[in-house]
């Protein structure tokens, strides 16, 4: 066991730096997701039939896609018709408008959670439809969709694992390249899932806190 | 000395709604002069509701007109026919129609002040300290001014529609539409939403009015209109609609109305016999 402990504080940096990358990566993943999410779900209520069908459209291509697959796309398929994105870039872009179709379907489910009435009181009362989304329907459905967005975002955290197979030098990856250069197996991966834990824990610590603030 | 008739506030013209293949309504017209208390009734499903929703526009009408103070609401006519407006014109038609809702519609997530004072904050451009007093005036109006600081699921069915009467009258409307204002209330709370509402008819404030309250419409109203299966069927004072009414359909509809009341009144041997 101290065998471990001393391999864990001389792989340290590696380990630091791996965390560090999945969790700069994750989080602008989740801006994106988020703000691209809510994007769709307020399309996904408008009242031109082209642009609600093409929302649906999207959210049913990347829910039905293995993010693998959109990963290999943009980074090895992107240069083909002149997009030349870097690995970090690409995670963030991939994982990012991956989650926004689930951020939207949660958001979607929000929305429906507010009785119609009060919409219509809102209109009768002159506000208009970003008002009536600040002001009524968001504060409301907070509560609600703060749980499955902390579950959303923790499954973001969890599948950014796969951007080791692109090459981007996150958790994962930091921690294969460990396994490479110490033949120890278990160490480094018990390692690796105790930082990928405490950054989920991280992220529901936070989740329940936004949780309490948000109550009305 | 030429007669200037008073120019209505709201103005329906061939009125059409139809949801799919049923006809919701089939070419109303009618108009709601300044100060004027209309109160509308008729059997369930005969399209009180839907007419009044069409007046707010927040159903779209198939076709026909609604002038709002001589605005045409929620369409533009173009020489290709009618066009949607945009959300925004169709705020500004509509920013003096108020309407008070069935089932009360407030924010549960706002006190009383903030419920009534929400629409006047964010459209008039009133400094907020004026808004806050005019929302307790509004609420003083209701008799719940010492209910500024609850929240709506603190209150009763009756206090959470007075409030929705004083979120309606905070924004300073020229005619207020209310949606069977009283029917999702107990039997003991229609009294005192009734009373406000007859408060404000007296004050001279022009309102349009669906209701299943007879006795309401009979002291209340200036006007009393029948509608049934879409269609408007007869209409006066309220005077002339309940003691002499001319279509059989409204005869029907009082001697049904008549009857109910006095089972609901009768002692229990009574009732046992009638039924």
């Amino acid at each position: 066991m101290t065998q471990v402990f001393e391999l864990w504080i001389e792989y340290w940096p590696m380990l630091a730096a791996g965390l560090a990358t999945t969790a700069w990566i994750c989080a602008l993943a989740t801006m994106i997701g988020i703000a691209v999410g809510l994007l769709l779900a307020c399309l996904d209520g408008a009242r031109s039939t082209i642009l609600r069908r093409t929302v649906r459209a999207y959210i049913e291509i990347m829910r039905g896609l293995p993010i693998l697959i959109l990963l290999f796309v943009l980074y090895y398929g992107g240069p083909g018709i002149g997009l030349r994105l870097n690995a970090e870039t690409v995670g963030v872009l991939g994982l990012g408008f991956y989650g926004a179709a689930y951020f939207a379907e949660i958001f979607r489910s929000g929305f429906h959670s507010i009785p119609k009435g009060q919409i219509e009181a809102a209109r009768m009362a002159g506000l208009s439809a970003g008002q009536i989304m600040r002001h009524v329907k968001l504060p409301q459905m907070l509560a609600l969709i703060t749980p499955p967005m902390v579950n959303q975002i923790i499954i973001l955290i969890k599948e950014s694992a796969v951007l080791s197979i692109i090459t981007v030098a996150e958790l994962t990856k930091n921690t294969a390249q460990f396994v490479n250069e110490t033949y120890a197996v278990v160490g480094p991966y018990l390692a690796a899932a105790l930082l990928y834990w405490l950054l989920v824990e991280a992220v529901a610590l936070l989740g329940r806190t936004v949780e309490r603030m948000v109550r009305y | 000395m030429i007669y200037d008739p008073p120019k209505p506030v709201i103005k329906i013209r061939n009125l059409v709604k139809s949801f799919g293949p049923f006809t919701a309504l089939s070419g109303i017209s009618l108009d709601i002069n300044p100060s004027e208390v209309v109160c509308i009734i008729g059997p369930s499903g005969s399209g009180k509701s839907t007419l009044l929703r069409c007046t707010a526009f927040l159903e779209e009408y198939t076709s026909g007109e609604v002038e709002i103070e001589g605005r045409l609401l929620g369409y533009r006519k173009t020489p290709a026919g009618m066009v949607r407006e945009s959300e925004r014109n169709i705020d500004t038609a509509r920013r003096n129609v108020g309407m008070v809702f069935q089932h009360f519609n407030l924010w549960p997530h706002m006190t009383v002040l903030d419920n009534v004072t929400l629409g006047p904050r964010l459209t008039k451009g009133v400094p907020a300290a004026e808004v806050s007093e005019k929302g307790r005036i509004a609420l003083a109006k209701v008799g719940l001014a010492d209910f500024t600081d609850r929240y709506p699921s603190r209150l009763s069915g009756g206090q959470q529609q007075r409030v929705a009467i004083a979120r309606a009258l905070a924004m300073e409307p020229h005619v207020i539409l209310f949606d069977e204002p009283t029917s999702a209330l107990d039997p003991q709370l229609v009294g005192e939403v009734l009373d406000v509402m007859k408060q404000l008819a007296n004050e001279g404030i022009t309102m349009v009015v669906v209701t299943h309250e007879m006795g309401f419409a009979a002291q209340v109203a200036n006007r009393v209109v029948f509608m049934d299966r879409g269609q408007v069927v007869e209409q006066g004072s309220p005077d002339k609609l309940f003691n002499e009414p001319e279509s059989p359909r409204l005869q029907e509809f009082l001697d049904t109305w008549r009857q109910r009341n006095l089972l609901f009144r009768s002692e229990p041997q009574q009732l046992v016999a009638a039924c």
